[in-house]
């Protein structure tokens, strides 16, 4: 096997943790929110996948899944467009017996005749609210260094004020803090709220296609919903599980103050380095034209992106492609999201656009920065 | 299955008159407008127009047209039938050899369009900057019922002699042709654009291959051709924004012109005629705190933190702090180093400047075409001076002079 191919495929779930940023997944789901000026979140998972020589993914989704499935397309721009593997996606009631899952082990459930299909020895799951530059080779190494049946991966980081507080009133939205001895999974903790830096799971896992098959198999059959919770924590005995701790930039998208700190935490360039100085982040080219940055604009502590129009003042924004920001107008600490228009002289202070948002001019619009105002796509303030 | 238009675009040219900025690249791959390379804009209007077969013949150096154009993915022109096809020369049987000029390069592929039996044949330019349909040219052929046309712009009298001409009648029917003449009968320049049906261009196409005395040009030898034996040729009077980017200052004046839409008349931020282009695939441009930018155009991946004023710089650049850019075309991936002062220049792809270097200089009046130009990849040192009329092709040492 050449040194950048791997012998392993990887599971997508594109829903998860859905429930906690209903705004923004009103018309779509976690992996298609836009992030970091010109990104889906589910762009770095895919692009370090790629880059990491893992070419056959299968998105699992559930609901509202069509700006997904528009973002994606044929998975080109990942170079996903593979005779063997590639993309995959996955929508509910595909196939007899596929439905709608409410935890992984019926999620992979409806998947298993594919598994069962696939050569590759090892299998990938991860959610997709989760930013990072991850290097999935390390992990094999380590995988296969300290002989695991599966591996978690980890980060040693306080428990996301939006888990400690889960607005999701059914008991689907699991988190999980790991123990550990050595790297030796030694408990596997739902829901706990313990204050300070928790192993606090990625919720990325690592085994062999066959292990897993088999795992899944017999847990649907008793009935069973979540992987972690009724398939890895009854085995931490009898199986060796282990944690592998990922020590590089990561955001974790948990509730709407966390989608707003995240993306303002980019601007500083410290983090954006981080972020983006690892493997190259793929998404959709859009063939927009240059930034336009007209004589008299101000830009300060902002990320812009291809396409924007700046005549106005911006200070601590993030602007998607193909915002335009009129004259006489100031914004300040917005994240402005895709073809959003702002006509002139307004006044805009933390306040998250959605995409092909038209604002008026001369219109005021205030939130806080524990409470950014949310306005929806296409909604017009006349 | 036959196509009713198929394109050519010449893109052999060395462009020598580019000097650094083509050494190793073809011209029409050299780098405009903050996010695309010259060939972007015929490709597009072929696009555009509706035109899905495209060779483009390249000799110079075409490692990077090459890799650029790939299978034709960002112009959508990767198609089952048709699409785009780089046609470098190539082996035959008998007679194997670079194009001798651009009508011995269309006759050596001349295979490549007998496949698509089109009825007529585009002849586009690979060098020149132009928003133009080429639909509205073909019907305009049509209706004439031409052999051959010509895109013709209209130029000032006094500047007429600069240029190749069309001398035409009041039907736009083609008389005579005056090359850059002292005493022009006409005011029609050559865009260098044909259309020919294709009958006609293959018959004159072999003659001409036959004559060993032709140079195998358009220009000099199948033109004449075609009026000697009385066909029609007409000149189609295009009106849009057309430049050929041919020197370095014609360059840097296109791109000068980009940043202001409203009046030079190229408008790249057209959603009805978008101009296609190969994603640099960076991240979006940072402007950190007290950098300043002023009427300029910024691509993916840029980080400014200095001072950016009417300048154009493409994906990747980095402006340091305290550093100044102005009137200034800055190419991919440069980087302008602390207090570096960047001014009326082209930077070409990759180049580094060094930090409290000079580079360029504003022009006196009346000599706003001395550019001064950095090459591709080249090093200048820390407090190095470039001259307002340099044209840099080596790295320049720590406070050298250029």
């Amino acid at each position: 096997m050449l040194k950048n191919k791997h012998d392993a495929i990887a599971v997508i779930f594109a829903n998860s943790y859905d429930n906690e940023v209903p705004s923004l997944v009103n018309e779509r789901l976690m992996a298609s929110i836009p992030f970091a000026g010109r990104y889906r979140l589910v762009d770095f998972t895919l692009s370090s996948l790629v880059d990491c020589g893992i070419n056959n993914v299968s998105i699992i989704v559930k609901k509202n899944y069509r700006s997904l499935m528009r973002h994606l397309g044929s998975g080109r721009p990942w170079d996903l467009v593979r005779k063997n593997g590639g993309l995959n996606i996955v929508p509910p009631y595909a196939e007899k017996g596929i439905k709608v899952y409410n935890g992984r082990v019926e999620a992979v459930a409806s998947i298993l005749e594919f598994l069962k299909g696939c050569k590759e020895q090892y299998v990938f799951m991860t959610d997709s609210n989760i930013v990072c530059n991850f290097d999935f080779t390390d992990m094999i190494r380590a995988h296969i260094d300290s002989g695991a049946d599966v591996s978690i991966a980890y980060k040693n980081e306080p428990i996301p004020y939006g888990f400690m507080n889960l607005q999701s009133t059914q008991a689907t939205d699991l988190y999980y803090t790991l123990d550990l001895d050595g790297n030796r999974v030694t408990s596997i903790n739902t829901n706990s709220k313990e204050y300070g830096p928790q192993n606090l799971s990625m919720n990325l896992y690592l085994t062999e296609r066959e292990k897993l098959i088999e795992q899944i198999e017999k847990a649907y059959a008793q009935g069973h919903i979540f992987y972690e919770r009724d398939v890895l924590a009854p085995m931490i005995e009898t199986s060796k599980i282990c944690g592998y701790e990922f020590k590089g930039y990561s955001a974790r998208i948990t509730d709407m103050v966390s989608y707003f700190e995240e993306n303002m935490k980019l601007l500083n360039p410290d983090n954006f380095k981080n972020l983006f100085d690892g493997f190259n982040v793929y998404t959709t080219v859009r063939d927009d034209n240059p930034a336009r940055y007209c004589s008299g604009s101000k830009v300060s502590n902002s990320l812009v992106a291809d396409g924007c129009v700046i005549e106005g003042e911006v200070d601590n924004c993030v602007l998607f492609r193909g915002v335009h920001v009129g004259k006489g107008t100031h914004i300040r600490n917005c994240i402005v999201m895709q073809d959003t228009v702002i006509a002139g002289n307004c006044d805009i202070e933390y306040t998250i656009m959605d995409k092909e948002v038209s604002v008026a001019s001369g219109k005021s619009i205030k939130g806080e920065r524990t409470f950014p105002v949310f306005v929806p796509a296409f909604k017009q303030i006349l | 299955m036959a196509k009713e238009m198929v394109a050519m675009i010449l893109a052999g040219g060395q462009g020598s008159r580019l000097y650094a900025l083509t050494d190793k690249l073809a011209k029409p791959a050299v780098p405009f407008g903050g996010k695309y390379r010259i060939i972007d804009f015929p490709l597009s209007n072929c696009v555009n127009s509706g035109i899905d077969t495209v060779g483009i013949l390249t000799q110079y150096q075409p490692l990077v047209l090459n890799e650029y154009i790939g299978h034709g993915q960002p112009w959508d022109l990767d198609r089952l039938h048709g699409g785009v096809h780089v046609l470098p020369p190539y082996q035959q049987a008998k007679n194997s050899d670079w194009y001798k000029g651009t009508a011995n390069a269309i006759y050596q592929n001349l295979s490549f369009l007998r496949r698509y039996d089109p009825e007529y044949v585009i002849i586009l330019s690979g060098d020149q900057i132009c928003k133009q349909d080429y639909n509205d040219f073909l019907e305009f052929h049509k209706a004439k019922g031409a052999d051959f046309s010509v895109a013709v712009m209209e130029v000032p009298w006094d500047e007429a002699s600069r240029f190749g001409l069309m001398v035409t009648d009041s039907d736009d029917r083609i008389s005579e042709f005056q090359e850059k003449p002292k005493e022009p009968k006409s005011n029609l320049a050559s865009m260098g654009i044909y259309i020919f049906n294709f009958d006609v261009l293959e018959k004159y196409l072999e003659d001409d291959e036959a004559n060993p005395d032709s140079s195998n040009d358009f220009g000099n030898d199948i033109l004449p051709a075609l009026l000697r034996d009385g066909k029609k040729m007409f000149a189609y009077r295009f009106k849009g924004y057309w430049k050929d980017v041919g020197t370095i200052s014609s360059l840097w004046e296109a791109n000068m012109e980009v940043l202001n839409p409203e009046s030079s008349g190229i408008n790249l931020f057209d959603d009805d005629w978008k101009i296609y282009s190969r994603s640099s695939g960076k991240a979006a441009q940072y402007i950190a705190e007290g950098a300043v930018i002023d009427n300029a155009m910024l691509t993916n991946g840029c980080r400014v933190f200095g001072t950016v004023r009417h300048s154009i710089l493409f994906a990747g650049v980095e402006v340091e702090e305290g550093a100044v850019v102005e009137d200034a075309v800055v190419m991919g991936n440069v980087k302008i180093s602390k207090g570096a002062k960047v001014s009326h220049c082209i930077v070409g792809e990759g180049a580094t400047i060094g930090e409290n270097s000079v580079v360029g200089e504003k022009p006196s009046p009346g000599n706003e075409k001395n550019v001064a130009t950095v090459g591709p990849g080249v090093k200048i040192g820390a407090r190095a001076v470039i001259s307002g009329t340099a044209m840099v092709k080596e790295d320049v040492e720590e406070g050298g002079k250029c």
